[in-house]
């Protein structure tokens, strides 16, 4: 039984309008008409059981529904819904005053349960269907008509409904199809809330088909560019609308819904929107006389529609536009965060501007801020939150402004301006954030300079100072001389150097004596250094044979001093013994030889005036004679 | 012997300095009266009476660096006025940009005119030249620290050092004075070598200076050969500064800053 299986969903529908059901089932064979009688007989049982409780709990509604506007002349079904069953003949009509009654009253009853994962509801619906006509032009009234259910009486409202009469009639009849679907039976529009309006302004642009026939395709929609607009495609409600329009009553779609707001002032033409409907249209047949279904034929009717094109005024702005004017449209607030009063110096800190409003949001450019030459600006970061409505774009847009201050103490930031145009009072406003002081703490760092620059960071300071550039002063004071031609390589430039050349020579010749005897003087007195030595220690020799103790050690003195000054071409008064190490020591005589040389000379000096014996001034002397050679042979090489 | 030196010395000082303090005394004063009216043009803004006296300063012969760069300036002011349709419409940008590059000719070193040549050209669609080497630039920024005369007599003092130097060395008897003059001398030398070089440079540049400066009211057209038929190749506007290569009748050769060469009216170009 398919009936006991919860994850199946099953609809059955058992509908019986005047006897109607038994023509569904009649086609169907022996076998399976038992199968379905079964089912019914059990679910008629169920439907029983369930309708008791039903109708006892639910709340029993009663409605009536017409279409309005509608044309004079024209038949149309008034129809009073009740969901639950009435009681028999209980229902009365309401007296249709300005109408006439073509047909009914028509009761068609409905009832339908579901089950659904083994729920079942069901649900009853009772119609009474009248056809009337209005025969004046005007607004009728429909009274109330009462149903009563279970001995309860229930009353729809009093309905009113639109009676027009059209002053274009509708397509004639005739034998050609494509004749039924008159000119004026089906319209392309494109409807604009606004065709005057400034710039950057919004308006709602709607495409809509009217119709008085019944469409059942619509091709090749081309909407049309909305050049010289920002455009923002809305969503809408798609159930057609019963509209008075143009002297008709139609069927009105829409299409397509758009929001427009222009970028440009002047006159700007939307071209015409296109597309391709087919009507349904319903002939009553001459050849084929259908018992069943009323012998009509159907025929397709296809429209090529083009809306006609729309013009729009877009106004420009008034004249006096505040400094800080952007180009904003509409209704707006500023909020400002401004960043702490209290920073230290190399950290960062932002500014935070918020507008918020009605109007075009998307186009605004972020307020100029005006910060102090020492802080370093970066980008501003913008966040937008921004909902189109049907009418308008809304929501907010926060701009942020970082910066590094750089350098310490007190600083004021300007207020920040930002204006808008206000296209309903025509006017302009200025917002302003109010003054705001920082001061920049020293956080102890020296560096007063930015340190990076470049790379997506701009520095104020730096572009105000490009722009500020203009060129230097005149120079005044006196008239200079006419300026010399350049005498490099001229006559008078050779005349100086050959005279400072010759003044060389001059000098050269007047001192060649003093130069040569000077190259010489140097020369002997290194060449003959050991000897002038060796003759002055031939002098001590006889000194020491003769026994003159005192002359022998200042002989000594004397030739070992003069060697050094003699050899290395040091005057003898600015020579110690210290020089004489260091002397030596550069020559590449070993510390040894000098120490000895040393040696030597400390000893004459100490024995030049001590008694002592003679063997001593032999030591001296042989010493003396073996340092000076060692030397030789050290500074030779 | 030597004050046969000294009046030698003398002499030749006097040849060379003699004819310029003789000569066009009379020009001298004229000039000098010029130079005020034009500084005091300027201050009152009548540029357009600055740049007639500067000009009449450089037809009497007497123009120096500061001539030229204060008619430059002169002629920068003239086309920012604000009475003009758009600035520098009467080709004030070109004789502006010439008048800096004679200035910095005479004077290699005058830093002002350097800036205001740099903001000058700013205003011109000149396009940047080639980039040089290292060793060019270094070379040419050495070069114009100082005129070409100034660097003639660094060139002098250094000889004169040289030679005194080398003097020092020969007669001193002390061995570390004849050791540093010695040294010091080959230094100085050097120094004499370079600032002798440096001052030639300079002096051949400005002679064999081929470059020229555009002057026209609006842009003029630069054709592929020289006949106003053949294709034009690039628009220079006033101030742009060009490499005459060669003539041909009534045109001229150019290369701009980025190598590009084309032939252009003489008419529309003026010599620096």
């Amino acid at each position: 039984m398919v009936f006991g299986q919860p994850h199946l969903c099953r609809n059955i529908r058992l509908t019986t309008i005047n006897g109607h059901n038994v023509a569904l089932y009649r086609h169907l064979n022996k076998d399976e008409e038992s199968i379905v009688m079964k089912q019914l007989l059990r679910l008629t049982l169920t439907v029983a059981l369930l309708l008791c409780s039903y109708t006892l709990s639910a709340q029993v509604s009663f409605s009536v529904d017409a279409p309005s506007p509608i044309a004079v002349g024209e038949a149309f079904r008034v129809e009073f819904k009740v969901d639950a069953e009435p009681d028999r003949n209980s229902f009365t009509a309401p007296g249709f005053e300005g109408f006439d009654v073509v047909a009914g009253p028509s009761v068609s009853t409905g009832h339908s349960v579901q089950f659904i994962n083994g729920h079942q509801s069901s649900s009853y619906e009772c119609t009474y269907t009248y056809v009337l006509i209005a025969t004046s032009a005007g607004k009728h009234t429909i009274g109330s008509a009462t149903v009563k259910v279970k001995d309860k009486e229930y009353r729809t409202n009093p309905l009113l409904i639109e009676a027009v009469t059209e002053t274009k009639s509708k397509a004639e009849q005739g034998q050609n199809p494509e004749n039924l679907v008159g000119k004026d039976d089906i319209l392309l529009r494109l409807k604009v809330s606004e065709t005057e309006l400034y710039k950057g302004e919004s308006m709602r642009a709607s495409l809509i088909l009217y119709t008085r026939a019944s469409i059942d395709n619509i091709d090749n929609v081309s909407i049309p560019p909305f050049d010289g607009f920002w455009s923002q495609e809305l969503s809408f409600d798609n159930t057609p609308t019963r509209v008075e329009y143009n002297g008709g009553v139609y069927e009105a779609y829409k299409l397509v819904e758009m929001l427009l707001s222009p970028q440009q002032s002047g006159a700007i033409v939307i071209p015409a929107a296109k597309l391709t409907a087919r009507a349904q249209v319903f002939v009553e047949s001459k050849r084929n006389r259908n018992i069943f279904f009323g012998g009509h034929d159907i025929y397709h009717v296809t429209r090529q529609l083009e809306s006609p094109p729309v013009s729009i005024k877009v106004k420009e702005f008034p004249a006096g536009a505040p400094a800080s004017f952007n180009g904003a449209v509409g209704s707006f607030k500023l909020n400002a965060k401004m960043p702490n009063s209290q920073i230290e110096s190399n950290s960062a800190d932002q500014i935070e501007l918020t507008i918020s409003g009605s109007g075009n949001l998307k186009f605004l450019s972020a307020p100029r801020v005006l910060l102090p030459e020492s802080f370093e600006v970066y980008d501003t970061k913008v966040i937008d939150n921004i909902k189109v409505t049907s009418n308008n774009t809304s929501g907010s847009i926060t701009y942020t402004y970082p910066f590094v201050a750089r350098s310490p103490g007190e600083f004021t930031i300007e207020p920040i301006e930002f204006s808008y145009f206000d296209p309903s009072t025509g006017q302009y406003h200025t917002l302003a954030t109010e003054q705001a002081t920082i001061r920049v703490l020293d956080d102890g760092s020296v560096s007063t300079t930015p340190i990076i620059s470049g790379g997506g960071l701009t520095n104020y300071a730096t572009t105000m100072r490009q722009l500020d550039r203009d060129i230097r002063f005149i120079h005044t004071g006196k008239l200079a001389h006419r300026a010399a031609a350049s005498f490099v390589l001229s006559p008078s430039y050779w005349l100086i150097m050959v005279l400072c050349a010759s003044i060389f020579i001059v000098v050269y010749l007047l001192l060649r004596k003093r130069i040569r005897d000077n190259r010489n003087i140097v020369a002997r007195r290194m060449k003959r250094a050991d000897k002038v030595a060796v003759q002055r220690l031939r002098m001590a020799e006889r000194s020491m044979k003769e026994g003159r103790r005192h002359d022998f050690y200042e002989e000594m003195l004397r030739a070992m001093w003069g060697y050094i000054s003699d050899k290395f071409n040091i005057p003898v008064s600015n020579l110690t013994k210290e020089t004489i190490r260091e002397e030596l020591y550069r020559r590449n005589v070993t510390a040894t030889v000098a120490e000895s040389f040393c040696d030597i000379i400390t000893r004459s000096e100490e024995a030049q005036y001590a008694p002592s014996a003679e063997g001593e001034m032999d030591e001296v002397y042989a010493n003396a004679i073996d340092v000076i050679s060692k030397i030789e042979e050290a500074v030779k090489r | 012997m030597k004050r046969a030196i000294f009046y030698t010395l003398f002499a030749v000082v006097g040849i060379v300095l003699l004819p310029t303090q003789l000569l066009g005394a009379d020009a001298r004063t004229t000039a000098q009266a010029h130079w005020h009216d034009g500084i005091e043009a300027y201050e009152n803004r009548d540029y357009a009476t600055a740049i007639d006296s500067f000009n009449q300063i450089i037809l009497l012969g007497e123009a120096s660096d500061d001539v030229y760069y204060n008619l430059a300036n002169a002629y920068f002011k003239q086309g920012q006025q604000p009475t003009l349709s758009r600035p520098f419409s009467g080709g004030e940008l070109g004789y502006a940009v010439l008048n800096y590059h004679r200035a910095l000719r005479l004077n290699p070193a005058m830093e002002d005119a350097r800036y205001n040549l740099e903001l000058a050209v700013d205003h011109t669609n000149d396009t940047d030249g080639v980039p040089q080497s290292f060793i060019t630039t270094l070379w040419h920024g050495l070069r114009n620290m100082m005129t070409t005369n100034g660097w003639t007599i660094v060139s002098i003092i250094m000889f004169a050092c040289t030679l005194t130097l080398v003097m020092i060395y020969l007669l001193s008897e002390r061995i570390a004075l004849r050791k540093a003059s010695f040294f010091t001398s080959i230094v100085v030398a050097l120094c004499f070598l370079l600032s002798t070089l440096l001052a030639t440079s300079s002096h051949y540049a400005v002679l064999n200076d081929n470059r020229a400066v555009v002057l026209c009211n609006d842009t003029t057209p630069v054709h592929a050969s020289p006949d106003s038929a053949s294709k034009i190749i690039r628009q220079p506007s006033q101030g742009v500064t060009v490499r005459i290569s060669r003539s041909h009748g009534e045109w001229s050769e150019i290369i701009f800053a980025d190598g590009e060469k084309g032939w252009i009216r003489n008419s529309a170009i003026e010599l620096i």
